[in-house]
């Protein structure tokens, strides 16, 4: 969290423009969608899985979402329909690491890619769905409220403190991190281990499309193309950074929130900066690479229980 | 000069002097003198933890030793790997082959010595060759893959002679192999021997050693017990040499419990019958009645593990013809561990390190996971409360001296870690509990508790099995030994008319 607030102080001093109220609400709004997309997959990092299919489904069930409330469609059916989706995907990533045992970068990042092809093919067959007009509840979503604070910031702070009780106060939250920690000891102490990973996987696919529709409310519309994009390297950055280790067991919202507003101040003053998206790649990526570096020095693998892909 | 014995005016190939080698405070040998002579079949005999795999690392240069000396041929082994010895003319032959399964034999005879081109048909020619003059017959270019274990053996072999090794070590070589082919390897040791090689043979079978070594070395806690020559003993002395220890002493000695005042008829809680798992577990059968201590006794591999993780759950029996388990009378065959807990079983793991605690959190909050993760526990909100009050009265009952509760799991010693994972599944109240080997790394203080904890758990009337390769454990503990070998129960010994020798005897024969 230090960190944080040290670089925005060093960007407020060298760069013009960033420490105003108005680039803060901005910084915000853009910092919330993510912010909640991270914490879906904290849930699935900190039970030492991966979710690469995260973006892929938000898309894919917002859009399903979409395109129902155009067919004329009531709303509440059509969002409740893409919540189905989202669940549907998220408990056969975990059906096919729990109980197929593919590991977890794989199968997520094929069934990201299937999830994209087959909504393409049968659901959206251009790229994107635009809400059409006079569907303005849902585009509330995306406004600001009263004094001026952006609602996708409240969104991010409900799902914050939902997430929160969830992982401290909850016996399925403990499960999580116990399944993390080592999977072979849950399983013999009693836990359900495939339940539980189909859990984990379905709320970061749930949470990843509140996200969607956060991104639909603030845009109206939804470009599948986010999928092929480098979002989800965004949301592993900021989950690593924050301090949930790749490694399971560890990592709590506080630490995701602190990763959140990290990442949002550095995409923020490189925009300011004017860097182009090569630059900016260039930068998250030596960003990851050191914060995944530090991760496994701080924690490193077994080498006799490691799998392809752990 | 006879051929076919030791050449006994040569000087040694490998002397080791007042060796030890110390992992973390403890002797896996110590002070250990050692000598092979060239043309010399000496075999290695011991129980498991013995020091024989230690020794043995050490000559072949996987490991160094702590103190003392290696002389090869009279001067100092200089290698401190085993690429090193390869080259010195040191080579081991290991239990699990150290082949290339996708390579072909001629490929893996070459395997670490390759030229910067390989001519394939000049490597399968000379690989040809070298099989020839050792007299035995496998493809060169059969994939080893494909090869039987005992072919397999013969290329290890075929190897180890092509690096002109003067020393051959053998780590059980017969565990996997038929009758025929026992011999067939014999008949390769001797001719190797009468080249003037020097063979170390590690073995359980003790006829096998008997009918083939010229001198035997028994090691017992990692200490030398004796080096004699083959025929100067029987299989009698040799099990006696092997087991034989002071058993008024140390912290196994706590005196036998008086059999419970309720002996009469005791409800039969697990029922094993023709068990059957892949290769390991092979038609086991055995009874456990309530109240009672069953020990399993028997050594790695019997097969012990093996059916503990099948009536846990932890792992399946064969589907077709793997055999029943009656618990409480009730056919069960159980999936995921969850299931067999929620029934009233638990099994305490051998390796706690691995599948046992974790390592994250404290001693409390593993104790209340096991409650939590157990029927009777299930709540949706976690209570630091119920925490504390669980824990507290475990902490209490096994005497974990833990000095501060906030510290994590891992940072206790192996005694309080042991504690804690067993009141992890006790909190389960179970009908049967195994436990896998309970005092292994353990420090001697905590041992005496545990075994006061099994014999509390069997009290309450519940069932208990405990697995042990410490046979003064297994002796001190149990109303009742299973000696398994082989993937069955081959002997059954109440506690009255138990020795180790007898308990030993069964477990090799």
């Amino acid at each position: 969290m230090g960190f944080a607030v040290a670089a925005a102080a060093v960007f407020s001093i060298t760069l013009p423009g960033f420490f105003s109220v108005g680039n803060a609400l901005a910084l915000a709004r853009a910092v919330s969608i993510l912010g909640v997309l991270a914490l879906g997959m904290a849930l699935v990092v900190i039970g030492r899985g991966i979710d690469l299919s995260q973006i892929a489904t938000l898309a894919v069930s917002a859009a399903l979402a979409v395109t129902l409330i155009n067919a004329g469609l009531s709303s509440g059916v059509a969002l409740l329909l893409g919540l189905v989706l989202a669940v549907t995907i998220g408990v056969a990533n975990g059906f096919l690491i729990a109980v197929v045992e593919i590991p977890a970068l794989f199968a997520t990042l094929a069934m990201g890619l299937f999830v994209v092809g087959l909504t393409r093919a049968f659901v959206v067959p251009h790229y994107q769905v635009f809400l059409s007009p006079g569907h303005d509840g849902l585009l509330a979503l995306g406004r600001n409220v009263a004094g001026g604070i952006p609602v996708p910031l409240l969104v991010f702070a409900g799902c914050a403190v939902v997430v929160h009780v969830f992982l401290s106060r909850t016996v399925l939250g403990r499960f999580i991190y116990a399944h993390g920690d080592n999977v072979a000891a849950a399983r013999l102490s009693g836990i359900g281990v495939r339940p539980l990973t189909m859990l984990e996987y379905a709320l970061s696919a749930t949470i990843g499309y509140i996200g969607g529709l956060m991104m639909v409310a603030s845009t109206a519309l939804m470009h599948l193309q986010i999928a092929e994009s480098t979002l989800i390297f965004d949301v592993i950055l900021v989950v690593v950074l924050g301090g949930v280790s790749l490694v399971g067991g560890r990592g709590n919202v506080f630490s995701v929130v602190a990763g959140t507003l990290l990442i949002g101040v550095l995409l923020n003053g490189m925009t300011i900066m004017n860097l182009d998206t090569q630059t900016q790649d260039i930068i998250k990526g030596i960003v990851l690479l050191a914060a995944i570096g530090i991760d496994s020095y701080m924690h490193p693998r077994e080498e006799e229980t490691a799998k392809q892909g752990d | 000069m006879d051929a076919t014995a030791p050449r006994d005016g040569a000087p040694p190939l490998v002397r080791i002097v007042s060796a030890s080698k110390v992992y973390g405070g403890v002797h896996a040998i110590e002070n250990v003198d050692f000598d092979l002579r060239p043309g010399e079949i000496h075999a290695l005999l011991g129980e498991n933890g013995a020091g024989k795999s230690t020794l043995c690392k050490v000559i072949s240069g996987a490991v160094d030793l702590t103190t003392g000396e290696y002389l090869l041929d009279g001067r100092k082994a200089g290698f401190s790997s085993p690429s090193g010895a390869l080259k010195a003319g040191v080579a081991m032959v290991y239990q699990e082959t150290s082949l290339v399964p996708s390579m072909t034999v001629a490929q893996n005879l070459q395997l670490g010595r390759e030229p910067f081109y390989t001519v394939f048909r000049k490597l399968n020619i000379s690989a040809q060759q070298s099989q020839q003059s050792l007299n035995f017959h496998v493809d060169p270019l059969a994939l080893v893959e494909t090869l039987g274990t005992a072919k397999r053996q013969m290329v290890e072999i075929a190897r180890a002679a092509r690096y002109q090794a003067r020393v051959i070590i053998f780590d059980e070589p017969t565990a996997s192999l038929t009758p025929e082919e026992i011999q067939h390897l014999f008949h390769l040791l001797r001719r190797l021997r009468d080249e003037g090689v020097g063979i170390i043979f590690i073995s359980h079978a003790l006829e096998e050693a008997l009918s083939i070594a010229d001198r035997l070395t028994v090691l017992r806690d990692g200490k030398l017990v004796a080096t004699v020559k083959a025929g100067e003993v029987d299989r009698a002395q040799l099990v006696r040499m092997m087991v034989g220890r002071d058993v008024a002493g140390g912290a196994y000695a706590a005196p036998r419990m008086a059999a419970p005042a309720s002996a009469g008829r005791r409800e039969k809680v697990l029922s094993v019958e023709n068990v059957t798992m892949g290769a390991v577990v092979k038609n086991m059968s055995f009874s456990v009645f309530a109240g009672e201590i069953v020990g399993m006794a028997g050594l790695v591999g019997a097969g012990r593990t093996e059916i503990a993780h099948i009536i846990c759950g932890a792992r399946k029996r064969n589907l077709l013809r793997g055999g029943l388990i009656y618990f409480k009378g009730k056919p069960v065959r159980y999936r995921v561990p969850s299931q067999a807990i929620n029934d009233g079983i638990v099994y305490i793991t051998e390796d706690r390190k691995q599948d046992g605690f974790f390592e994250t959190m404290t001693a409390d909050e593993n104790i209340y996971l096991g409650r939590l993760a157990s029927r009777l526990g299930r709540r949706w909100f976690y209570s630091p409360r119920e925490r504390k009050r669980t824990a507290d009265a475990w902490i209490g009952a096994l005497g974990i001296s833990a000095l501060k509760r906030s510290l994590k799991i891992i940072e206790y010693s192996g005694g309080n870690q042991q504690k804690v994972v067993v009141a992890k599944s006790l909190v389960q109240e179970p009908s049967l509990v195994i436990f896998d080997e309970p005092t292994r790394g353990v420090d001697v203080g905590a041992i005496p508790q545990i075994h006061a904890a099994i014999r509390e758990v069997a009290r309450q009337g519940k069932a208990v099995i405990v697995i042990s390769s410490y046979l003064p454990e297994i002796l001190a503990i149990s109303d009742r030994i299973l000696v398994a070998r082989g993937g069955r129960i081959v002997e059954e010994i109440p506690a009255a008319e138990a020795t180790e020798a007898r308990v030993m005897y069964a477990a090799i024969h």
